[in-house]
């Protein structure tokens, strides 16, 4: 039996890295007092799979993690165990049991909503979003596996909306094809002839399924 | 007296100023603070508020089981909160400078000036320039006479607090000894001062009537013509004219930590820590630790489980390190080792036992110790022949180490760390061709093995650090040796150890040399610390920040010779800066011991007979009591 973990990475811990967010799970579930799974070997460690690593200097709303279990326990018995372990920026939102044979949260991600608080944005700003998403093509240069690679991120870039001086986006995120919000405010820029201003950019929800019918991840 | 009230955490504007700054810097994990079981408490309802400062980065200052302690102790108080502030790294204070954010808490993000108390713990002596600098982007007036009446009170302990002049000058108050206890009385006399509107001074006069604290502005010290002291006394009624250390007489009754922060970033010591015991009876005569923290006390098996347990509980952790100056003396550490390895092989939670003694490392330890994780093994033979082992009362002999490093490797150990130090009283070349000798027969051992049971080979790692006299040490008098000495020694001694398998590290002597004046400093020590900050030397025990020709020039502005506080040997008539205070040892035992060492003549450990230290005034050690046993020289326990 494997949990399904929705959990908040706060601004407060917005600087940690991936590596230590795992760390700092692990050791939550040490603490919880849950029946965790251990890897085999010499310095065995607590089973868990992120859905997908944040940046360093982004918080997440909706965060999932998938934590294999040694024995069956209840959600409600689950969240609140965990949610007791854990520190007060880094909260258990919600948990769903699944069955081992449910696919990774990894395997069915396919993209993710992000915000974008701009401290100030320029004039006619809206206006420069619009032309800038009519476009058919958008050319880029992603940085992959492989290296350095042109590509047209037009079709990573799902829905965009914006809201006083904060930019909603829905980018694609997969091994395939993933546009980091990034490279997204780089290009837009870029096509407006303006520097970027300051922006904290928080990762919202992470999705499975296809464009445009996107459902959240842990409801698939 | 001008306590800020009501004064709130950083404003608006530093912190927004402090979220741009940690995006520029590296590492800014370890400026958010928020770790699990971080104590926040609400700054309306204490009366007390203490700032923890650590003098060094936050990775450093995590790691630190003092500071825990006495964390936890003060926000177990009511009336009281503790917060810490740790010395930012370079890129981070010079940022903080330029941007004007102020020195915070990791807590709630008060800036340093808005606490009552100000805390440094002094754990060496190469940080005390991260003292200047923190007080500074605390804003706060680094000298004690800039401070006449205005917050906070900025106090000091440690043990490096055992000589506390050379930072007199920038302290109000030092805490000489244990810290348990000495810590309430401390903060209930400021609070209560705060509340009755007494003036700073009349804070501190009180304080000096508490036994354990050092007021060091209600002292003069005077000079003689050639710099040596000629006399160091009270100016004030209210103070005494001896300072005793405090001791915590029952280890399992004082206050240790349930719950400690779990950092999220990586720390240099990322672990729980279990305090065994707290001093040794081994007598090594270089030591520091050894003299200062006598008697020695151990803590219970049943409040050791107990505390294990709720630390287990509460951190998470996967590693639990049992710690104490010689954790092999621990009376049970058999039975504890394997009561805790059963209790938590189940939850994966690997048992370390750092500071063992090559003559008591049981092979069993060392087998039970990696049933769940195998850990680094370091031995400290300290020295390369046995005439300097018993010079500096070392106690272990070639057959100890041969003997551990055996059972190491047959438990599957393939690497090993030997730690000695060069320049001690008396050392010959051949001494230093010893060491040489002993990392070669420890590779031998190695390969005497049956070949089945050769891993991937033997790696001996040889760390040579340079001897540095301490106060309260039978070494007290001793002269360093000079830099030049210490350069031809590290070439021999790199000759003597080109060998297959073995790696030499050898540290730099030159901070060394600096480290040795300071900790035999005296007051005026405290302006060349202050010269070398304003010269920009700052994080001295970072190599890449160490800066040895502006240390030069702050002595040389201060018109003060290295050479007089380092290299000079001094007789027993002079008056030393830190004999005003009474750390139990006396002056005569650790002559006496001075002497045995010229001969060679080692002394027993005294849990086998009082070897009358001094601390046997105070009825506070268990070990005077215990009938001596005859006839049992100290080496023969070795071999039993």
């Amino acid at each position: 039996m494997k949990m399904l973990v929705i959990f908040e990475k706060s601004e407060r811990l917005r600087h940690i890295g991936h590596l230590d967010l795992m760390r700092a799970m692990q050791r939550a579930l040490r603490r919880s007092g849950l029946p965790i799974a251990f890897s085999q070997g010499f310095n065995p460690h607590v089973l868990l799979n992120f859905a997908a690593p944040l940046s360093v200097g982004m918080p997440g709303k909706r965060e999932i993690m998938e934590v294999p279990l040694s024995k069956g326990v209840c959600e409600g018995d689950f969240k609140k165990m965990l949610s007791a372990a854990l520190p007060k920026d880094l909260p258990c939102i919600a948990v769903r049991s699944v069955d081992d044979r449910h696919p990774a949260p990894m395997a069915s991600l396919t993209a993710a909503t992000y915000s974008v608080q701009f401290e100030s944005l320029p004039e006619n700003f809206s206006e420069t979003l619009h032309r800038f998403m009519a476009q058919t093509e958008i050319p880029a240069i992603r940085k992959t596996k492989t290296g350095m690679k042109p590509c047209d991120i037009r079709p990573m870039i799902h829905e965009t909306l914006l809201e006083g001086n904060t930019l909603y986006m829905t980018l694609s995120l997969c091994e395939k094809a993933t546009c980091k919000p990034d490279l997204f405010l780089q290009s837009l820029f870029e096509f407006a002839g303006q520097e970027r201003p300051a922006a904290l950019i928080t990762r919202l929800q992470l999705l499975g399924g296809e464009a445009p019918g996107f459902m959240p991840l842990e409801m698939l | 007296m001008n306590f800020c009230k009501g004064v709130n955490r950083l404003n608006k504007q530093e912190l927004m100023q402090l979220e741009k700054l940690l995006e520029q810097v590296q590492k800014p994990a370890r400026y958010i603070g928020g770790e699990m079981n971080a104590v926040e408490k609400d700054w309306d309802k204490a009366e007390a508020t203490f700032a923890f400062c650590f003098p060094d980065t936050y990775d450093i200052a995590m790691s630190h089981l003092g500071m825990k302690i006495l964390y936890h102790l003060i926000n177990e108080r009511e009336d009281a909160l503790c917060e810490r502030i740790c010395m930012p790294a370079a890129d981070m204070a010079d940022l903080m400078r330029e941007k004007n954010v102020p020195l915070f808490s990791l807590e709630s993000r008060h800036a340093l000036n808005h606490f009552d108390i100000v805390g440094f713990t002094l754990q060496y002596e190469m940080s005390f320039t991260n003292i200047l600098e923190m007080l500074d982007l605390g804003r706060i007036p680094v000298y004690a006479k800039d401070r006449q009446d205005i917050f906070p009170i900025i106090v000091a302990g440690g043990p490096c607090a055992f000589n506390p002049e050379p930072l007199a000058p920038f302290i109000d108050a030092f805490m000489i000894g244990d810290g348990e206890e000495v810590m309430h009385e401390l903060i209930d006399v400021i609070r209560d001062g705060k509340k009755q509107g007494l003036s700073k001074m009349d804070i501190l006069r009180t304080l000096a009537k508490v036994e354990g604290v050092y007021v060091p502005v209600l002292y003069d010290a005077a000079y003689n013509e050639d710099g040596t002291l000629s006399s160091f006394t009270p100016n004030d009624t209210a103070a005494p004219a001896v300072v005793k250390k405090r001791v915590v007489k029952d280890l399992s009754a004082a206050s240790y930590p349930t719950s400690i922060p779990v950092p999220y970033t990586e720390i240099v010591h990322d672990r729980m820590v279990l305090e065994i015991m707290r001093g040794c009876t081994r007598g090594c005569r270089f030591c520091q630790a050894g003299m200062l923290y006598r008697p020695v006390r151990e803590r219970s098996m049943d409040r050791l489980l107990e505390l294990a347990d709720a630390l287990q509980k509460s951190t998470g952790y996967e590693e639990m390190s049992l710690s104490s100056l010689s954790s092999g003396d621990f009376t049970c550490l058999p039975q504890l080792i394997s009561e805790l390895m059963n209790r938590y092989k189940e939850k994966r939670v690997s048992v370390s036992l750092p500071s063992m003694r090559i003559d008591n490392i049981v092979k069993q330890s060392l087998e039970e110790t990696q049933k769940v994780k195998k850990s680094g093994l370091t031995l400290a033979p300290e020295a390369g022949t046995q005439r300097l082992r018993d010079v500096i009362n070392k106690g272990v002999t070639e057959e100890d180490l041969i003997r551990a490093v055996t059972d190491a490797f047959e438990s599957g150990w393939s690497s090993v760390k030997l730690y000695f130090m060069m320049g001690l009283p008396t050392e010959t070349d051949e001494d230093l061709q010893g060491i040489g000798d002993l990392a070669r027969k420890v590779v031998r051992a190695y390969y005497a093995m049956p070949k089945e049971k050769w891993a991937k080979g033997v790696m001996v790692t040889c760390s040579a650090s340079v001897f540095v006299p301490k106060p309260f040490t039978p070494f007290q008098w001793a002269a360093q040796d000079t830099i030049e000495t210490v350069h031809e020694k590290q070439a021999a001694l790199r000759q003597y150890l080109k060998q297959k398998c073995v790696n030499f590290k050898w540290h730099e002597s030159h901070l060394s040399m600096l480290e040795a004046c300071i900790a035999r400093g005296d007051r005026r020590i405290g302006d060349v610390i202050y010269t070398a900050w304003k010269l920009g030397c700052r994080l001295d025990g970072w190599n890449e920040h160490f800066k040895y020709e502006k240390w030069l020039e702050a002595f040389e502005k201060c018109h003060l010779d290295p050479a007089f506080y380092a290299y000079r040997e001094r007789p027993y008539e002079e008056l030393l800066p830190w004999q005003f205070i009474d750390a139990g040892v006396s002056q005569e035992y650790l002559k006496k011991e001075n002497e045995k060492a010229k001969a060679a003549a080692i002394t027993p450990d005294c849990r086998h007979g009082c070897n009358g230290c001094g601390l046997q005034k105070w009825h506070v050690c268990d070990f005077v009591e215990n009938p001596p046993l005859k006839g049992k020289p100290h080496r023969a326990e070795v071999f039993d």
